[in-house]
């Protein structure tokens, strides 16, 4: 493999990491406030 | 690189650290504590969590320090194609439970465990033999996780391995000992936030400042041709193969993964199970290519100890605020998984032990239960410190239990889709493939003549049945049986000769077939038909129960009254071994 397709294979991970790190805090956060509004817990 | 200084915290910052994460998260579960908790919220948090949370916890709690660590050592060891043969089969394993999940729900949406479900289904003995195999895989990831702390806490501080121990110990059940299930998924929450988000810097900052891309050119006389070989058959071999075969062992055999199930909205199965899928494969594969990079630099481990890999490229690399975050990470790694195993631990003892055969369902006081719960985090606490300082192989009983697992993966399954599997059938399955795979992964009997035959050609049975039951779990009965058919048969050529030589693959993949055989040579004859809707009657709420409602009018209810056998709803039958028989078998 080619240094720049070795760098993308490597480097790629941690950019999936934040995509999925980004989908799980805003569905997150979209809940608490959903929570907060209803006045009930998140748990 | 050898003989590289690492760089250190003082103590003081350490504890810093230390008191910041576990006194975060502590603070955080007093946010849902509740005085008078419930037992089935210590359990499950009422069936009924949303994705955000769900995923989150299920993500974190897939991720442990030890799947890091093995993840670097894959891509060290076998080159860039490791990490990939590491963290994609452990996501699989997420990925492929989820139509089965989605059905375990259906018939039991109020379960707390895998084990209790197995007793409305079966009864004692199967229930016994899941909810065991759950007790040993969360003992020793417990015990696991609390090594990796303290491994961690000694190689960067002052402080000794013990005292790590001690402290992440400690700082794990502080914030799970009052609100259980439920202070393990919020915390999961905040965990997964701090691994993710390390991550994500974490990896680009070490490759930038370890000068690659160019050490790509620089060391690439460092690697063999099949490190540097996307498609190594040696790294298939050594490390996929084994991996592939535990799939769907490691998602039935742990609790953590089944709480989680049965906790979780039930329309909201399918996208936590892909999201953990896709976090829990990039965040370990990510970790992994750490290995890869110290590879190509010629990095040297001290002591050669493969664990001190992460924490010395880390140390070698990052500067003191990236440091502690690589700490915080680490840690947060490892106290969401022995969060998640306390309290897998607690419904163990809580909803099978206590609830289904000290006292039976409808009998079960939740004040008694939540007593029992939190008692058994403490001994459970206990014993994984006790025996962390045995200094086991954590790598090779993971793999001993996972294919234990293998026994009970068909019985398991079949028992939630085939009404004609009986409580033998599943005991006798398990017990005779428990009875070849002994002497199979240990080597008892030689295996170069004739019983090396019969180990080859039960393995190609066992490949058939895990690529079988993959299939079946999306595409139903038909596909999976060409699947397994076609798998044995291209399988057979290559396999016949050759694959008892690899006794941890083969060990596992008998556990499958002889298990699938026997469970299906003794069921298919069988003329009763169980009522899957029954399980849903057995497995409610405990907090409805008779004694739940006792316990809150009378404020005092004795904990052990009328203990004694499970209540019997008119029409069960007796089962000569004492446990109950299905009301709708008919």
């Amino acid at each position: 493999m080619s240094s720049f397709a070795l760098s993308a294979y490597i480097l790629m991970w941690p950019v999936i990491v934040a995509i999925v790190l980004f989908v799980i805090s805003r569905a997150f956060f979209r809940e608490w406030a959903e929570a907060r509004r209803n006045g009930e817990g998140m748990i | 690189m050898d003989g590289m200084e690492t760089a250190q915290f003082s103590a003081v910052v350490v504890l810093g650290l230390l008191v910041f994460f576990y006194g975060g998260t502590f603070l955080l579960s007093t946010r849902i504590g509740k005085k008078t908790e419930n037992a089935d919220g210590y359990m499950t948090a009422g069936n009924n969590i949303g994705f955000g949370i769900s995923a989150a916890s299920m993500t974190a709690t897939w991720i442990w320090a030890s799947s890091m660590y093995a993840s670097a050592t894959s891509g060290y060891t076998y080159g860039i194609s490791g990490p990939i043969h590491y963290g994609l089969w452990g996501a699989l394993m997420i990925l492929f439970i989820y139509p089965f999940g989605k059905r375990i729900r259906s018939v039991a949406p109020k379960a707390h465990t895998l084990a209790e479900v197995m007793y409305a289904r079966h009864g004692r003995s199967s229930q016994l033999m899941l909810a065991g195999s759950n007790i040993v895989g969360s003992l020793i990831s417990l015990m696991s996780n609390f090594i990796a702390g303290g491994v961690l806490i000694s190689l960067l501080s002052p402080f000794n391995f013990t005292q790590g121990v001690f402290a992440v110990a400690a700082g794990v059940l502080l914030y799970t000992l009052w609100s259980g299930f439920r202070a393990s998924v919020l915390t999961d929450f905040v965990q997964v936030v701090a691994m993710l988000g390390a991550v994500a810097v974490i990896v680009p900052f070490i490759f930038v400042a370890a000068d690659f891309p160019a050490a790509f050119e620089t060391g690439a006389d460092n690697l063999t041709p099949q490190q540097g070989d996307f498609f190594s058959s040696e790294a298939f071999m050594e490390q996929g193969a084994p991996y592939i075969a535990a799939v769907l062992a490691y998602a039935i055999g742990n609790q953590t993964i089944a709480q989680r199930l049965f906790a979780v909205k039930q329309s909201l199965i399918k996208p936590t199970f892909v999201t953990a899928t896709i976090g829990y494969g990039a965040m370990v594969i990510g970790v992994g290519m750490l290995g890869v990079l110290a590879l190509y630099l010629g990095f040297e481990p001290s002591g050669g100890d493969l664990n001190n890999l992460i924490p010395e490229m880390a140390a070698t690399y990052l500067p003191p605020a990236l440091l502690a975050v690589f700490f915080i990470m680490i840690i947060g790694a490892l106290s969401s998984t022995a969060d998640s195993d306390l309290s897998a631990l607690s419904s163990i003892m809580m909803a099978d032990v206590y609830g289904q055969n000290v006292t039976g369902k409808e009998k079960a006081n939740p004040r008694t239960m939540l007593l029992i719960g939190r008692l058994t985090m403490v001994l459970a606490t206990a014993a994984a410190v006790a025996f962390a300082s045995l200094q086991l192989s954590i790598l090779d009983l993971l793999v001993f239990v996972g294919a234990l697992w293998g026994a009970l993966v068909f019985p398991v399954l079949a028992s939630f889709y085939w009404e004609k599997v009986t409580s033998r059938a599943f005991t006798l399955s398990v017990l005779s493939a428990l009875a070849v795979f002994l002497p199979v992964r240990f080597s008892w009997i030689s295996v170069d003549g004739f019983f090396g035959l019969v180990v080859d050609v039960l393995s190609i049975i066992g490949v058939g049945v895990v690529l079988g039951l993959m299939v079946f779990g999306f595409l139903g009965a038909k596909p999976a049986r060409i699947v397994g058919a076609l798998a044995v048969v291209l399988t057979a050529p290559f396999a016949i000769g050759s694959l008892h030589e690899y006794a941890t693959l083969s060990g596992s993949l008998v556990a499958y077939s002889v298990s699938t055989v026997v469970c299906w040579a003794m069921s298919v004859g069988n003329n009763e038909r169980f009522d899957f809707a029954v399980i849903a009657e057995r497995t409610g709420d405990f907090d409805d129960g008779s004694a739940a409602a006792t316990a809150l009018s009378e404020d005092a209810a004795p904990a052990a009254a009328g203990a004694g056998t499970p209540r019997r709803r008119s029409g069960d039958a007796e089962d000569p071994d004492g446990d109950p028989q299905p009301t709708g078998s008919k």
